[in-house]
């Protein structure tokens, strides 16, 4: 901005100092821009944060709050009995349902957008078509399959065996083995849209020619994908994994449609966010408000921690790649 | 996996930093589930004292303005309005509502046995010992309205559920089908019916709570029916009891007459499987009857009580049946006295009646008689032969609730992954996490 040549140095300095003060908006303009936001952001995450805290600490009689309860509300679910069972098997539930979802869904993401970023024919029209189940509300997708899923009713069974594939008409949603896979895939088809647009921008973003000098050096495709595609893909990657792992950890809707507020059959597909559900409002002990939000308190201590820990890992190999 | 936000081009920084920002949102909303719920206002405004009635059932809106209609001829000067909120929203709301110091109900629809509890702890209601009468009601129909810990009452309530089997009369007629009157005549009709390609019996497995009530409506005669629930509750027997286990048995040993893998028929399904007339018998509750004339009012349905199974402790069959629900009074109403008088006058055979006429309900009101006439013969049959629905009148004051153990236990059975005896024992461990018998 500032020309240097045949202008003297006390000039220059002041310029530059008019042109940094010009760059920068004064305090009031920045607190007058920031505070709908920042008001927002505390009446809605930041009181009820702090205010759930405060609760999960508080004996509870119905809406009245009593003494200080210390850790109380957190012994129910940590002394060993039926709650500190249930909340083991819901944590595990989860961690299958991230696993699963990592598995398919984020393969499947990135499978679906290096194909598309190499085709040309209906690039557009398959990009809605996958991202198109993103715009119905899970309970809805989670309806709406509970019931092709039906055994009585349902169109996947009634198919299967239209074809021929008797063996493969399964209870779907009614047996403890095949439930939570069922969900996953369900959630799957829904949300596999998301990392395809995720990892089809960072596609975007890495330039061609590296991809034409390994080729000029003789790399196969698949060398290309390995050696170059994939190592300048782990940002994204790692944002999809963060992401997903969060959504997962919180994933009520979609299995509530499907498999009702227990987690049928049989607890098969209870995940912590159902259990919560259950603590906070299908619970009839009058003290229901402190152990739900000492459930939440918890449930949010481990999604911030590991998902902290991810990003920190996530830099590094960010870090190597520079 | 749950936020859309897909940037053009994702450079090092912009990825951590949208995941950060994206990754906060995320962990607060687990937190922020545990806060807000909406409100609305009420008073008295001149002469006239304006009562405000909250409730559950939308359905009902229309036949509870011709109730209140005429309870208002009779009381000059006391206006009664009735609003109704969505059922799976009410709790939220009512905790809500009857927490503020003002602008809450002034009466109130509350749900039976278990979550009263926590707005009589509250200190929420008025208690209505002393005010209104309920002496000659059914002790288990009162116990709906009463706190756990203090035994006052702080409801009147409204109406009964009974538990039957109920059937397509077209289908055994066309089948030559006998009202089963014992359980041989049960499992050969059954068998008859599978022969024709038709479904028996219509249920779910996969909704907890219909297993608890299709195990009271076979297994009650076989476990001894609610003395056995009050032994369990004075510390004299427990759920591993071999007659409480063998009567889960009888309801898994009905496996072949319920549809295909049962624990995967969504409950709608269930109830469509009968409407549609593809499934002969339903066990459930007077309020299945509703739903079945709405989807088809020309089904001709008829009811039964499940006949004695083997073994059963019982001589004859039983009618369970429970309170649905309660009015009580917001503790925090500036019109006690106007309310006090409200919920007086549900408990009187003028409100009952109307109750039974227009909402096409049981009246918990003693003495009173739907125009309905399945639901005439049901009601009578319950205070004839009437057994409480043990597991929500003794078992419904924690999480897991106890129907929905016992469900569970059931599905579990079904699936042949659990004995009777192994069923019997999980229920016990589950419901011990919060019961304990009394001294």
């Amino acid at each position: 901005m500032v020309q240097a040549g045949g202008v003297s140095s006390e000039r220059a300095a002041r310029g530059r100092r008019r042109s940094r003060r010009s760059r920068v908006p004064s305090v009031r303009l920045l607190v007058f821009l920031l505070a709908p936001a920042l008001a927002l952001y505390s009446v809605f995450i930041i009181y009820p944060l702090f205010s759930s805290l405060q609760y999960s600490l508080f004996s509870w009689a119905g809406t009245r709050q009593l003494g200080f309860a210390g850790l109380e509300n957190f012994e129910r679910w940590l002394q060993p009995g039926l709650y500190r069972e249930r909340l083991l098997r819901a944590f595990g539930h989860n961690m299958i349902f991230f696993a699963g979802t990592m598995l398919l869904q984020t393969t499947l993401g990135l499978a679906f957008a290096v194909l598309l970023h190499r085709s040309r024919a209906g690039k557009r029209f398959l990009q809605t078509a996958f991202t198109l189940p993103h715009l119905v509300s899970p309970i809805v997708v989670g309806y709406l399959w509970s019931l092709m899923l039906s055994p009585s009713f349902g169109a996947v069974n009634a198919g299967l065996r239209g074809v021929g594939l008797e063996s493969l008409a399964l209870p779907w949603t009614g047996d403890p083995a095949l439930s939570l896979p069922t969900v996953i895939v369900v959630n799957a088809w829904q949300w596999v849209g998301f990392p395809m647009l995720l990892f089809g921008a960072a596609l975007a973003g890495i330039p061609e020619e590296y991809g034409n000098a390994a080729r000029v050096d003789g790399a196969s495709a698949w060398q290309v994908f390995r050696k170059i595609t994939f190592p300048l893909l782990i940002p994204a990657i790692g944002t999809v994994s963060v992401l997903t792992f969060v959504g997962n950890m919180n994933v009520i809707d979609v299995i509530y449609a499907m498999q009702g507020s227990q987690g049928q059959p049989a607890g098969s597909t209870d995940v912590l966010t159902l259990l919560f559900y259950r603590t906070a409002f299908q619970n009839p002990d009058p003290a229901a408000i402190g152990q739900s939000s000492a459930l939440a308190v918890l449930m949010f201590v481990f999604i911030f921690g590991v998902s902290m820990l991810a990003i920190r890992v996530m830099r590094r190999a960010e870090g190597r790649l520079r | 996996m749950g936020r859309r936000t897909a940037p053009r081009t994702l450079t090092r920084n912009s990825a951590s930093q949208i995941s950060r920002s994206l990754l906060a949102a995320g962990c607060a909303a687990t937190l922020a589930l545990t806060a807000c719920a909406p409100s609305t206002e009420g008073g008295s405004a001149g002469d006239t004292t304006k009562l405000t009635v909250w409730s559950w059932r939308t359905e009902d809106i229309a036949g509870y303005n011709k109730i209140f209609d005429v309870y208002e001829k009779k009381h000059p000067g006391v206006q009664v309005e009735f609003k109704a909120y969505k059922n799976t929203e009410y709790p939220t709301i009512l905790q809500t509502g009857l927490a503020k110091s003002s602008g809450g109900p002034d009466v109130a629809q509350l749900k039976p046995f278990g979550p009263i509890q926590a707005f009589i702890e509250g200190g929420n209601l008025t208690a209505l010992d002393g005010k209104v009468d309920l002496a000659g009601w059914p002790e288990e129909v009162v116990a709906a309205a009463k706190g756990k810990k203090d035994g006052k009452t702080y409801g009147v309530p409204f109406a009964i559920q009974t538990l039957h089997v109920l059937y397509n009369k077209k289908i055994f007629a066309d089948n030559g089908i006998q009202v089963p009157t014992t359980w041989e005549d049960l499992k050969a009709a059954g068998d008859k019916l599978k022969k024709a390609g038709i479904t028996p019996m219509a249920t779910t497995a996969k909704e907890p709570w219909v297993m608890g009530l299709t195990h009271e409506i076979f297994g009650a005669t076989r476990m001894g029916g609610d003395k056995f629930a009050q032994d369990v509750v004075a510390g004299k027997n427990d759920f591993t009891d071999p007659d409480y286990t063998a009567s889960l048995q009888t309801v898994a040993d009905l496996k072949p007459y319920f549809p295909e893998d049962v624990t995967a028929v969504p409950y709608l399904d269930a109830q469509a499987l009968f409407s549609s007339g593809k499934a002969a018998m339903y066990p459930g509750g007077a309020y299945e009857l509703g739903p079945f004339k709405k989807a088809d009012p020309g089904l001709d349905i008829g009811f039964f009580d499940a006949p004695l199974p083997p073994g059963a402790k019982m001589d004859k069959p039983v009618t369970p049946g429970f309170a649905d629900g309660s009015y009580g009074v917001n503790a925090k109403s500036p019109n006690q006295k106007e309310a006090l008088e409200l919920v007086k006058w549900m408990a009187t055979p003028e409100f009952g009646q109307l109750f039974a006429d227009e909402l096409k309900q049981i009246s918990a009101v003693p003495g009173v008689s739907p125009k309905d006439p399945l639901l005439a013969e049901m009601i009578a049959k319950y205070r004839s032969q009437g057994e409480p629905y043990s597991m929500a009148v003794h078992f419904g004051y924690g999480e897991p609730l106890g129907r929905d153990a016992e469900g569970e236990a059931i599905a579990s059975m079904l699936l042949g992954k659990m004995d009777a005896k192994a069923a019997g024992t999980k229920i016990q461990k589950d419901i011990s996490a919060w019961f304990k018998p009394e001294e």
